[in-house]
């Protein structure tokens, strides 16, 4: 049997009354792999990301886990069928509440009827806000989110990812807002999860970081993908080219 | 250098500590805001005792007893207002739901506590009316609730009439469970600290509270992140409910009766009481603590008012004005202007 894609999904289509974000497409993530998914604004990288995570559900498609067709309609599923989790533009987190329960939302450390384990989830959020990605300035795992500076906001978001990883994490510009050590040390940090059998898609608007740490990269169009090349086979022009044509 | 600081400076140091302290707490105008007003009552009372009689066991046993009612049911709506909804039909459903309670003892001649489960349970099924039709259609809950309201109202009077109801049991330990009293304590004072006791675990140490605040604040961080806000919008909803009969049970125990157009303009005391607490119109942000110093708050602005002898339109003035204070007071707090 030849290498199968860990996670595959064939001709998706999503679409918003008559605007196509999604268009007829194939994606795939192999075993330790790292997709860039690039293309220009509103081409449609978040959708299939949203959709991938089963935050959209798609109108047509299917989808394949581990060579098996697979149904995914909520976050709940992606995370326990396919091990994804995500980092989401918007970061998805809540302004009003601490970094503790943001981290920990949904998916709080609880004892059996359910009450939270304050204590170890706020031990566990120093954790994974000192290790993997540490960003500055965070001095308290009690400090609320909306007192938080747009990176802070987004270190957030990705310790939390770091935390509950499983099998691919899906990166939807996550440097957006971070300094240049700070996108350096994500990027490493990227490429550092093939070695734990994780792989990731990390979608960016900058092709030199996505050369620095991708093995393949993907660029869509108006809802479509219109290239896909190894690194190996292509080079910076080639792919800049295709994602700035229109 | 260091050791020579004069006292003053500590005292604008442990100010500013204070007052950080204070920032740093979600309820924490509320809270600065009531002891201040207690403050200055207690002082009055203590220098006038004759003429301001504030601290008179009496006058604090009927400030105790009077706030129990829209206490309870405020804890309700605070939590739903925290997911980010409303229930205005919380005050008529207090009425019919205490109705359905007199009816299970009168007509069926159930004991007190059963009848007192069954107008829980339906308040609670009103609850999931409520949400269902908010979940299903996706119609803003002011506008479900809005016409719920008008619903639980007709079915008061369809189903009893527009005479006032007379409450009466036999068992003396019921009695004494919903209408006995501590000192100046009464019993229904205590059912709203145990309604306060019980929601503070659930909202402030529960996933499922961490799940409303998720709801409220972002909700679609909550769906992004797994939380399905549908279901918790269910659970608010029949707390609501749930508390919304209580109340109505409870407040007709002590009184004796119960008048069907009675309930009805609670709900948005609730609400105020809420929006004195800390809780925020737009979902997110709240405490179970300042629900309860909110309804606290109003019944001691209306006892101090009575007490001053101010004529009645003044309580609305008062509260009306409180409503604005506190929500700017919380809005300083929080950014610092
Ligand atoms: N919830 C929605 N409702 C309606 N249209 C939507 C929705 N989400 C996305 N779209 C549309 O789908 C298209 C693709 O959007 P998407 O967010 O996937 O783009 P993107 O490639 O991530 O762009 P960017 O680089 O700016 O983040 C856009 O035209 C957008 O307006
Ligand atoms: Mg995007």
């Amino acid at each position: 049997m030849e290498n199968v894609n860990y996670y595959e999904c064939k001709n998706v289509t999503k679409s918003y009354g008559n605007l196509t974000a999604l268009d007829d497409v194939n994606f795939s993530i192999g075993k330790n792999e790292v997709v860039g998914l690039l293309g220009d604004n509103g081409a449609g990288k978040s959708t299939l990301i949203k959709m991938m995570s089963g935050v959209v559900t798609p109108d047509t498609g299917k989808i394949f886990v581990d060579g098996k067709e697979t149904r995914i309609s909520t976050r709940k599923e992606s995370e326990e069928v396919a091990g994804i989790e995500t980092i989401y533009q918007n970061s998805a987190l809540c302004d009003d509440m601490t970094i503790t329960r943001n981290i920990f939302m949904g998916r709080e450390i609880t004892t059996n009827l359910g009450f939270m384990d304050h204590k170890k989830m706020e031990e566990t959020s120093v954790d994974v806000l000192e290790s993997g990605v540490h960003i500055s300035g965070i001095d308290s795992p009690l400090k609320e989110i909306g007192a938080l500076s747009g990176g802070q906001k987004q270190a957030v978001a990705i310790a939390r990812a770091v935390y509950f990883k499983r099998k691919i994490l899906l990166l939807d510009e996550p440097t957006s807002a971070l300094s240049v050590r700070e996108t350096e040390r994500v990027l490493q940090y990227v490429t550092e999860l093939k070695k734990e059998d994780v792989s990731s898609v990390i979608v960016t608007h900058n092709l030199y970081h996505a050369f620095q740490v991708c093995d393949r990269f993907v660029v869509m169009s108006h809802g479509k993908v219109i290239f896909e090349k190894n690194k190996s086979d292509t080079n910076l022009e080639e792919v800049t080219e295709q994602v700035i044509k229109v | 250098m260091l050791l020579y600081v004069n006292s003053k400076h500590w005292g604008v140091f442990i100010m500013l500590k204070f007052v950080d302290n204070i920032r740093s707490k979600p309820a924490g105008g509320i809270i600065l805001l009531f002891v201040s007003i207690q403050i200055v009552a207690i002082i009055g009372g203590l220098l006038y005792p004759d003429s301001f009689r504030y601290l008179n066991p009496a006058n604090i046993a009927v400030l105790l007893k009077s706030m129990s009612a829209l206490g309870i049911m405020a804890i309700g709506v605070g939590i739903l207002m925290i997911t980010g909804e409303f229930d205005l039909s919380v005050g008529t459903l207090y009425t019919f739901c205490a109705i359905v309670t007199a009816t299970v003892v009168k007509e069926y001649a159930m004991s007190p506590y059963f009848a007192m489960l069954v107008g829980v349970f339906v308040g609670m099924l009103a609850g999931v009316m409520h949400a269902s039709i908010v979940n299903r259609f996706t119609i803003p809950s002011f506008i479900v609730t809005l016409g719920a309201m008008l619903l639980w109202k007709g079915a008061t009077l369809l189903y009893h009439g527009a005479k006032s109801l007379r409450y009466k049991y036999e068992s003396a330990t019921y009695k004494t469970v919903l209408t006995g009293d501590i000192g100046v304590v009464d019993a229904s004072f205590l059912w709203f600290l145990g309604v306060g006791a019980i929601f503070y675990f659930v909202l402030h140490h529960h996933k499922i509270g961490n799940h409303f605040y998720a709801v409220g604040g972002n909700p679609e961080a909550a769906v992004a992140i797994g939380i399905n806000p549908k279901r918790v919008k269910l659970i608010a909803f029949m707390i609501a409910g749930g508390c919304a009969a209580l109340s109505g049970v409870v407040a007709m125990s002590r009184v004796g009766s119960v008048q069907p157009g009675g309930g009805l303009g609670l709900e948005l005391e609730a609400i105020a009481a809420c929006v004195i607490g800390g809780c925020a119109l737009m979902g997110g942000r709240g405490s179970i603590i300042g629900i309860m110093l909110g309804t606290a708050l109003i019944y001691t602005i209306q006892d101090l008012l009575l007490l001053l002898r101010a004529p009645g339109f003044y309580f609305d003035m008062f509260v009306g004005g409180l409503i604005v204070i506190a929500a700017v007071t919380n809005v300083v707090i929080r950014k610092r202007i």
